[in-house]
């Protein structure tokens, strides 16, 4: 699927992924003030909300009730994303808002998912941040692989480590699984490597590797070491409150370059904030709070280190 | 359902662990045809049956000697070999066809597991005749920090904890410097060079119920003398583990306990007598794979009668923490036990799932994914970077 982004020309936006596996851990607020700072910072920049299944982004920029959603895009109604973008009271911030109206898009096809794809890279836009839903879905998985950031999302909770990491995990074997499409006989030997108690006792990447080495995949092999080489993760932990709180991220970069042979930052921690919990409570736009916030102040660290890195 | 036996390990874990009780030999059979390719339980059941005076106990130890071959746990069928053996005195050929099915097996990735598949039949004959079983319930103190190092000891099944310590220039109390786990397929016993006098540098205390094999590093240095091989197995053993130490966090990568986050989860069991409604329940999974779950039952649904699901149909409705759709899928219970939970008596039943949509399957794989080590290794690190 990264072809259709390798066709755009250096014009086209870059675009940024926040997921990671578990809900509440903080990607909507995580991606809203990011794409708030990258708009601040004079970049043109579009906020999408790809929570198919449940859109919340708009309540977060203070819209109530969006006029164009996602579900104008692939019913047809407007033809092209750019159509469907929001303003917001932030100069240079737009939103694609997400369709909660419609069920059936939770699960879209997969010619409409291409479509998607296609178009968000050719939005007239900086950068284009999107806010992916939570869980392991294809869907989310797709749009995660095919940004130019991978940012994982996670708090320092047990559960929220373990499901960013499964998260992680389900997107090399999706990559793989994607890239050995036109092969079967290497398909089945990657779903058999992705059941962890599997009879060939394959236990991680690097041995999953060697075995496909060993039957001769010489030309496959160079593809996919290249291709997993090419997944680089960016991981945040938000709602910190100690100094132990930010290992969280390391937990998931030590198990993920272990296991998965794929390599990542942690590009560091957002302070937990109620000043930003209770406007998500209040439903008050998150975009309004005092910049002096230490949340916002974290994310605009982390966002000026995506931008170097 | 053989392929979700193979993946369905927690009631055979309450089991080892002692949380359910298995009251009669005819329940141990029963469970024995429900987990046909469990070798730990067939290893339970076995020690159980030489608590009978049962000569079956030979026959248990075999099976379980050639499930744990085949699993790749080498260590483990040495030791249930050893018990069988004890009962059973083994024939040349015996002999000869366990030493080729260990040098057959593909160990899982510690080196102790490896280190037996290396063995020469002679070799092997000679170290299983004196390896020695030897058990501890938890929080036992099996080696101090300054104790002469004695014998090399072999971790069969269980957890223990190895204390580090450092004494600060000239103070006299010793401080904590780092701890780490010992699990199964781990060793411990700094013997080797055989011929250095050492003295333990941490203390080993077990966590769980734990079993070991134990060699002295007497006997152990009059075999390799007569086996220049074993020298080199040793060696080889001892290395290893150095190299692995070196790696900054392979020294606490592993726990004995897989953990799963509980999901709650309502029950629909269908009644086989016609015109009877079906019966509603809740709980919490225990474990759960894409074969099949263990579930919880809440302490309000203790009736007494629950060995009659067995072999009921059941419909689950479930909500994976990381999802938020509801999981819909058909089973079939087969297996129940009473047990104790925080002193009130409930029920564990056993549900292999028979049919599940596309989607549903997708969302479970996505969130069942993951090997034993790579949870494990999350956990260690929760345990050394994150805990209070």
């Amino acid at each position: 699927m990264n072809e259709e982004l390798n066709k755009v020309s250096e014009s086209s936006p870059k675009i940024w992924a926040l997921g990671g596996g578990k809900g509440g851990v903080g990607k909507s607020v995580v991606s809203t003030i990011m794409a708030f700072w990258l708009a601040r910072m004079g970049n043109r920049t579009i906020l999408v909300d790809v929570d198919l299944g449940g859109a919340n982004l708009h309540t977060l920029l203070g819209i109530k009730s969006p006029a164009r959603t996602l579900n104008d895009f692939i019913t047809r109604k407007f033809e092209s994303l750019e159509d469907i973008c929001i303003e917001t009271e932030e100069k240079n911030l737009r939103l694609i808002s997400g369709a909660s109206d419609v069920l059936s898009l939770a699960n879209p096809h997969f010619s409409q998912k291409i479509k998607l794809i296609t178009h968000l890279s050719r939005l007239d836009a900086d950068y284009v941040v999107l806010d992916l839903g939570a869980g392991t879905s294809f869907n989310v998985l797709d749009f995660f692989l095919v940004a130019h950031k991978k940012i994982v999302v996670l708090t320092p909770e047990p559960t929220a480590i373990q499901n960013a990491y499964i998260f992680v995990r389900n997107a090399v074997y999706r990559k793989l699984s994607r890239l050995s499409s036109k092969n079967p006989s290497l398909q089945a030997l990657i779903k058999i490597a992705m059941d962890p108690k599997n009879v060939l006792k394959i236990r991680t990447i690097k041995e999953l590797i060697q075995m496909i080495e060993e039957s001769d995949e010489n030309d496959i092999v160079e593809l996919l070491k290249k291709e997993i080489g090419g997944i680089r993760l960016s991981i945040i932990t938000n709602m910190v409150r100690n100094d132990k709180d930010e290992n969280a991220g390391r937990i998931v970069q030590i198990v993920a370059e272990k296991y998965l042979t794929i390599s990542s930052s942690d590009m560091g921690s957002i302070s937990y904030d109620k000043h930003v919990q209770s406007k998500v409570s209040d439903m008050v736009p998150i975009i309004n709070l005092e910049q002096s916030s230490h949340a916002f102040g974290n994310v605009y660290e982390i966002t000026n280190k995506l931008i170097r890195d | 359902m053989s392929d979700w036996i193979d993946k369905q390990h927690s009631v055979v874990n309450r089991i080892i662990d002692g949380s359910i009780t298995i009251d009669s030999i005819e329940e141990f059979e029963n469970l024995i045809k429900a987990f046909p390719n469990d070798a730990r339980l067939h290893r339970v059941f076995a020690d159980r049956l030489v608590k009978e005076k049962s000569l079956n106990a030979a026959d248990e130890y075999k099976t379980s000697a050639r499930l744990f071959i085949e699993t790749g746990l080498p260590l483990q069928a040495v030791a249930s070999k050893i018990f069988e053996w004890r009962i059973a005195k083994p024939s040349r050929e015996d002999g000869l066809a366990f030493h080729e099915a260990l040098r057959n097996c593909v160990p899982m990735d510690t080196q102790a597991q490896k280190f037996f598949t290396g063995l020469a039949y002679e070799e092997m004959v000679a170290l299983l005749t004196k390896l020695v079983p030897y058990t501890c319930p938890a929080n036992t103190m099996v080696k101090k920090f300054g104790d002469e190092e004695r014998e090399l000891c072999f971790v069969v099944s269980g957890a223990l904890e190895k204390t580090f310590h450092h004494r600060p220039e000239n103070e006299e109390i010793l401080q904590k410097k780092s701890r780490t786990n010992l699990v199964e397929g781990d060793f411990f016993g700094e013997i080797y060079p055989l011929t250095d006098e050492n003295l333990s540098p941490s203390d080993i205390e077990s966590i769980t119920h734990v079993e070991l094999l134990k060699i002295s590093k007497a006997r152990l240095l009059s075999l390799c003398t007569e086996h220049s091989n074993l020298d080199l197995l040793i060696q080889t053993l001892y290395k290893s583990r150095r190299d692995s130490d070196e790696e900054e966090f392979s020294k606490t990568v592993r726990k004995t306990t897989r953990h799963q986050l509980p999901m709650q989860v309502n029950l629909m069991i269908f009644q086989s007598e016609t015109g009877k409604s079906p019966l509603n329940l809740s709980g919490f999974t225990d474990d759960i794979s894409l074969g099949g779950t263990c579930v919880v039952l809440g302490a309000k649904y203790q009736t007494g009668h629950l060995d009659n699901l067995t072999g009921k149909n059941v419909k689950m409705q479930m909500s994976l923490p990381i999802e938020s759709m509801r999981l819909n899928i058909l089973g079939n219970i087969v297996w129940s036990k009473e047990i104790s939970v925080e002193g009130k008596k409930t029920s564990i039943i056993g549900i292999q799932f028979k049919e599940m949509s596309d989607i549903d399957r997708e969302l479970l794989k996505g969130y069942c994914c993951g090997s034993e080590a790579e949870q494990n290794l999350i956990w260690s690190l929760w345990n050394s970077l994150m805990e209070k």
